[in-house]
């Protein structure tokens, strides 16, 4: 099967590592909200104040945004381009991409200087990187995670809820 | 590739719709949103111009609840169709499981149609997929259009190379719900055959 086809599974401990990551850049820079992203938009972690309800739409947004902007910078011929910044009145958000896999969001305000949160960024994109190189390592069995039977589960689940 | 977080046990997965502007693909999801049970959808997100017409993209997620105890939840996108957005229908496509191609079954639309599909196969192969393996529904939409303008169903078949490639292939009237969630049904088993 084509690997790029196949699911990025990410295990428990490293699901613990990029947890603690993303505390600890949200601590260090005093940001309100650190986010990781799949490129195709969806969440796999998040850290910072209380609960967002709107959380799934931010990540779909963000990750678009971003996507639409390296394609803006294709066009400009602009080959290395993996940070973005957008300033706000209040809020502030860093955006910088993992090994063109994931994506890291910080947003923040004006008590956070963007030197910062950029150093502490490129240290925190390094460690992601790694963690995303170990789950690309791994090749887990689909079947040792999600187990033999749940592709046909999921095909009756999806019969039930998806009908006329 | 769909996304399996092993600690909070979540499955995601992305499904987008593309087809050339017109063809109904913002229709489907709102039909989508109209009917599935309010515990499995999410808002329905859409960036559209003054006039209605997708600009960035529509976002519907779908939460199907616990599947072997796993949370499973699907994210469904349009892309804007007009020729214009190329790059951000390149942008929209990142990273998707899956694709429902929306042909418009009016007759002068055939080659609009055409080149939408071409587009999407090199669109596919710049992610480093291969498209004869990517996921892919066609759906014909529009089916009520009158007889004068309707393109017949083997018609379609040919220009779209479907016998081809083999792929699911689906007529629908998305603005009344006919064959929508059969389309739906047939990209998510596509997808999850992938997992
Ligand atoms: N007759 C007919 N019109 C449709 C059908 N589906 C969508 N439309 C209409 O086609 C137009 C464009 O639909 P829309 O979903 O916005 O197209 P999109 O550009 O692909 O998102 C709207 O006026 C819809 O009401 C259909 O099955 N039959
Ligand atoms: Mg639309």
């Amino acid at each position: 099967m084509d690997p790029q086809l196949t699911s990025i599974i990410v295990p428990s401990e490293e699901i613990a590592h990029i947890e603690e990551c993303l505390s600890r850049l949200v601590d260090d820079t005093g940001s309100d909200y650190a986010l990781l992203l799949d490129k195709s938009g969806q969440v796999i972690s998040s850290k910072g104040d209380g609960d967002r309800q709107d959380i799934t739409a931010l990540g779909a947004l963000i990750a678009g945004v971003f996507a639409s902007t390296r394609e803006v910078a294709k066009l400009l011929r602009e080959r290395d381009f993996r940070a973005s910044f957008q300033q706000g009145v209040r809020e502030n958000i860093f955006i910088a991409l993992i090994e063109e896999q994931w994506i890291l969001c910080i947003i923040f305000n004006k008590g956070t200087h963007i030197g910062l949160v950029k150093v502490l960024t490129k240290k925190a994109t390094d460690e992601l990187a790694s963690v995303l190189e170990r789950v690309r390592q791994q090749h887990k069995a689909r079947d040792e995670v999600l187990g033999s039977s749940f592709r046909t589960s999921m095909e009756d689940t999806i019969d039930l809820l998806f009908r006329d | 590739m769909a996304l399996i977080n092993v600690a909070a046990r979540e499955i995601h997965c992305k499904i987008v719709y593309y087809g050339p502007g017109m063809c109904g693909k913002t229709t489907n999801l709102q039909y989508i949103h109209s009917q599935v049970p309010k515990d499995v959808k999410g808002d329905l997100l859409s960036i559209a111009t003054e006039t209605e017409r997708t600009l960035f993209f529509d976002f519907l997620p779908l939460d199907l609840g616990k599947v072997r105890g796993f949370q499973t939840r699907f994210h469904l996108y349009t892309v804007p169709g007009q020729v214009l957005y190329e790059r951000t229908r390149v942008a929209v496509l990142n990273g998707a499981d899956g694709v429902v191609f929306v042909a418009d079954s009016n007759k002068a639309k055939m080659q609009e149609n055409v080149n939408s599909l071409k587009e999407l196969a090199q669109n596919i192969t710049r992610q480093n997929k291969r498209f004869a393996e990517f996921p892919i529904v066609l759906q014909y939409n529009k089916r009520d259009l009158p007889r004068e303008v309707l393109a017949p169903v083997p018609t379609m078949d040919h220009f779209l190379g479907v016998t081809r490639m083999n792929w699911p292939r689906i007529e629908a009237v998305a603005t009344t719900g006919t064959g929508v969630f059969e389309t739906l049904r047939a990209i998510s088993r596509a997808v999850i055959s992938k997992l």
